[in-house]
């Protein structure tokens, strides 16, 4: 039965993922009485749930773990022919991977997204704990450059523009992000490309440990031509590039109240000791503090705004709208309700914020949605576009030479120097992850499913869907001959992942589709394409994957499937090229900062230029997306905005 | 997916005293009689009775035929299996099938049994006649290899013991070459954290780590000292 329920707090939430959760606990520290409205199921008194739906899911994919379910009846087929739960009877619906297939990505029956192209958007969030709770742990501050593109390389490159902030004004809410999440790096390993440190900074544990891959990857860029290096265009010759451990929210040691990281392998999509951050970890604290509600399965559907006007002509919010559903993913509405505030803070990610704010059309008083007087609102949506490349070391009885994947952190090294530099008028910029789970997802394209099965099956059944067993017809062995030949393969596995840069397009954007979910509420639509510039930035990854595969004396294994939706070709030294990119779920630039309201949606505390009592936070407001992962750099406005909040908004004393 | 009955695991014979000299046929016979129906899956002949995990005979026959398939020693697929051991020349089906608190064997039996259990009685049958044989694992993959039935279940309980997934024969015989999608379920969150395909890569199951921090950063020892992969044998010690 419906019933109606008004509450009044004195901050109300929009989603308790990174962003949502540290605000809350910041505002909550000082005794706000904040609610949170969280459209998916609640957080499990523990993450067993979560692991045991891990263990047993065919298909180990960064959703496997949370809610909704993907299949019906729990029937986790992988095939791609096989049918997802469809997202119009879901009440927090969301997209996967499994949707990115060519029968499904364009199908509204099963993408959640309803995709209109050219190009698929590939990456994907969840609901429970925000988008991010199968992230890595990756903790990037931004190099400085990256706030200034318009400055630097605006004259060549139209759709950059600068930040309202720079690096400095950032510097400290790094710092703060980096104690709240606990991350492991060292000071001197960070400062590169104009990245620094107030004195005597240090981060709150020190680096995590580089891998047999990592140490193999550096030892074989250690001594380089400047010829063949020139394709990068960086300022000054580069004879090596070197390696750096990756900044994580991962602890190397026992840090809040958390184990120290046991090198399960599988940051994404669950770490099963938590020595991964996630963002349930703040939010257990915030609602510790006895100042938080939380309302699960609690779906925000309208954000009204008030008839009458402040002195400086812009309309306050005065309620957001939800609607609660019982306790499935189908689940059907039991009531619908009103939450009053003084303050509001949509923290639903790049995607679900701005389809609220379109949704919110005031009985046609905001058209075009709230907080949209620049038409801003959904536009500019940006990723990390991600190269993957996948290659197999010689063969050797020198265990050194051996990468041996499926052991420590998914990922604990990069290449971050190549992200800037005078190129950067030219292509898209890439920073490189060096992955520790050899094959796993990148396996033939993906196209079978994931490593180690897909390899063992080949040698298992005489087949060749890794690419490995190349014998006409392909081998099939039984015994210490089969456990021999897989050792030794799997052993040598490896694979490399370039975060391309992307340009911001006012016509890759969110907008509303006419599909609706299970709430009767309208699906957002996706139209996204690559620029010129960004697939140019692919096309560098791509020599730079050559290299170091040559460099290693590796066999490159990576290939593009005739039917990937993302597929794309280039020239390349007089050659057609076949490339594509998966998503890195870095979802960036719906609602962008800025300093003139005619241009930009936010100010730089992320407060909204048409409602001054309503916070837009998140990636949204990222006007570009720089090579760096994003939830440092979301965090750490969060922070700022927390402060802002108390000492504008509330009066209270610094 | 072809013909996946894991609806049948719950309905395996009753237990039996593996001691008490009594063989399964004779007690299936009597249960037949008692009820009138006639339950053994496959056919209503005792000769195509269905294995029983319950039985030392069959379990030790199931953990032999594993070791020849997949290379890992019996007593690493079944800790303690042969102990104690038996004096000299004493029957191989006599061997103590193994006792260990996670058991992974018998989970694997029962679902094997309740997939296949005319194939499954088969490969029983081929370790059980060549169990003299000298060269006893060459001679089972040699026979089990005789004929597609045995060839594709062979290879569906390889992929049990090493992803901990099951993969219906069928569709292993049916898969193209060039590479295929082949359905498969994961029989449980302990069968995939008990797959020996990690093992086999030095590595560990993805979420399912007992090593320390930092382990990462050297080449992979085994953790009581062993030679890498000491587990891999095609004799029986």
């Amino acid at each position: 039965m419906a019933y109606d329920i008004s509450i009044d707090f004195d901050v109300a939430i929009v989603g308790s993922g990174f962003a949502g959760a540290v605000i809350a606990y910041e505002l909550a520290k000082k005794n706000k009485k904040v609610v949170i409205l969280e459209a998916g199921a609640g957080i499990p008194s523990d993450i067993n749930k979560y692991m045991q739906r891990f263990y047993t899911s065919r298909a180990k994919v960064p959703e496997s773990p949370y809610t909704p379910a993907l299949f019906a009846e729990n029937d986790q087929l992988q095939d791609p022919k096989s049918q997802l739960q469809d997202p119009k009877d879901l009440s927090a619906g969301r997209p996967t991977v499994l949707t990115l297939s060519a029968q499904k990505w364009k199908d509204e029956h099963q993408s959640y997204l309803i995709q209109k192209g050219p190009q698929p958007f590939a990456s994907t969030y969840d609901r429970v704990a925000g988008g991010t709770s199968h992230w890595l742990g990756t903790c990037l501050r931004f190099v400085p450059s990256d706030f200034q593109m318009q400055t630097l390389y605006g004259e060549s490159v139209k759709e950059f523009v600068n930040w309202p902030i720079k690096y400095d004004d950032l510097n400290d809410a790094y710092g703060k992000a980096e104690k709240e999440l606990g991350v492991s790096a060292d000071v001197t390993d960070q400062a590169y490309l104009g990245i620094h440190f107030p004195d005597k900074y240090s981060y709150p544990m020190p680096r995590i440990p580089e891998s047999r891959t990592d140490t193999l990857i550096r030892d074989a860029l250690s001594n380089l031509s400047p010829n063949e290096t020139s394709f990068l265009g960086m300022k000054d010759p580069i004879t090596r590039i070197g390696i750096r451990a990756l900044p994580a929210a991962r602890n190397s040691q026992p840090y809040g109240n958390r184990r120290a990281c046991a090198g399960n392998t599988n940051c994404i999509p669950i770490c099963p000791i938590q020595a991964k951050y996630d963002p349930t970890i703040t939010l257990n604290d915030a609602l510790n503090t006895g100042f938080v509600t939380f309302m699960d399965r609690t779906v925000a559907s309208e954000i009204i705004v008030d008839t009458a006007r402040q002195s400086d002509g812009t309309q306050n919010v005065t309620k957001i709208k939800f609607i609660k559903y019982d306790n499935s993913d189908t689940g059907k509405r039991i009531a619908t309700g009103t939450v009053t505030a003084k303050i509001f803070v949509i923290a639903a990610n790049a995607i679900e914020t701005p389809r609220l704010l379109l949704m919110s059309k005031n009985e046609g008083r905001t058209v075009n949605g709230v907080a949209n007087s620049s038409d801003k609102v959904g536009r500019n949506l940006m990723d990390h576009p991600y190269y993957v490349a996948w290659g197999l070391l010689p063969q050797t009885d020198d265990l050194r030479k051996r990468a041996f994947p499926y052991r420590g952190p998914l990922i604990t090294s990069g290449i971050e120097d190549l992200c800037d530099g005078p190129f950067r008028s030219k292509r898209g910029a890439f920073r490189v992850d060096i992955g520790n789970e050899g094959w796993n997802f990148v396996v033939a394209g993906g196209q079978f499913g994931a490593d180690p099965a897909i390899t063992t099956i080949d040698f298992v059944n005489g087949m060749n869907g890794s690419g490995l067993n190349k014998a006409q017809p392909g081998e099939a062995l039984l015994g210490v001959d089969l456990a021999k030949r897989l050792n030794d393969l799997i052993s040598r596995q490896f694979r490399i992942g370039f975060l391309v840069e992307q340009t911001p397009d006012p016509e890759n954007r969110v907008t509303l589709s006419d599909a609706k979910d299970g709430l009767d509420l309208f699906r957002p639509a996706i139209t996204y394409k690559l620029s010129g510039y960004t697939r140019q930035g692919i096309v560098a990854a791509y020599r730079m994957k050559n290299l170091l595969f040559q460099k290693l004396g590796a066999d490159d294994f990576t290939m593009v499937q005739g039917d990937d939706p993302a597929r794309f070709e280039e020239q390349i030294d007089g050659n057609p090229v076949a490339l594509t990119y998966t998503g890195a779920g870095h979802i960036m630039g719906t609602y962008r900062m800025g300093t003139d309201p005619k241009s930009s949606v936010v100010d730089d505390f992320q407060r909204a230029h048409d409602h001054k009592n309503l916070f837009l936070v998140g990636s949204g407001v990222f006007p570009t997306g720089a090579t760096a992962n994003p939830t440092l750099t979301i965090v750490a406005l969060c922070l700022r905005t927390a402060e802002h909040i108390l000492t504008e908004d509330f009066k209270m004393p610094k | 997916m072809a013909n996946i009955r894991d609806q049948q695991l719950g309905t395996s014979p009753r237990k039996q005293d593996a001691h008490t000299g009594l063989t399964r046929r004779d007690v299936l016979a009597g249960a037949a009689v008692a009820t009138g129906v006639v339950t053994v899956a496959g056919g209503s002949s005792p000769a195509n009775a269905r294995p029983d995990p319950n039985l030392r005979e069959d379990m030790v026959a199931f953990v032999l035929l594993s070791w020849a398939l997949t290379g890992i020693a019996p007593d690493s697929l079944a800790p303690t299996f042969g102990r104690p051991p038996p004096p000299p020349n004493t029957d191989l089906l006599a061997l103590n099938p193994g006792t260990d608190p996670i058991d992974i064997k018998t989970d694997y039996f029962k679902w094997i049994t309740a997939q296949q259990p005319v194939t499954f009685e088969r490969l029983l049958k081929i370790v059980k006649d060549n169990r003299t044989s000298p060269t006893l694992a060459a001679t089972i993959m040699q026979k089990v290899q005789a004929d597609p039935d045995t060839t594709f279940l062979a290879r569906s309980i390889v992929l049990l013991w090493y992803l901990g997934s099951w993969y219906d024969p069928q569709d292993l015989k049916t898969a193209s070459p060039k590479g295929a999608f082949i359905p498969s379920r994961v029989v449980s969150a302990k069968t995939y954290t008990q797959g020996w395909i990690w093992r086999i890569a030095q590595a560990h199951p993805m979420g399912y780590s007992e090593l320390q921090f930092g382990y990462w950063s050297r080449p992979p020892v085994d953790p009581n000292g062993k030679p890498p992969l000491a587990f891999l044998t095609d004799k029986l010690s």
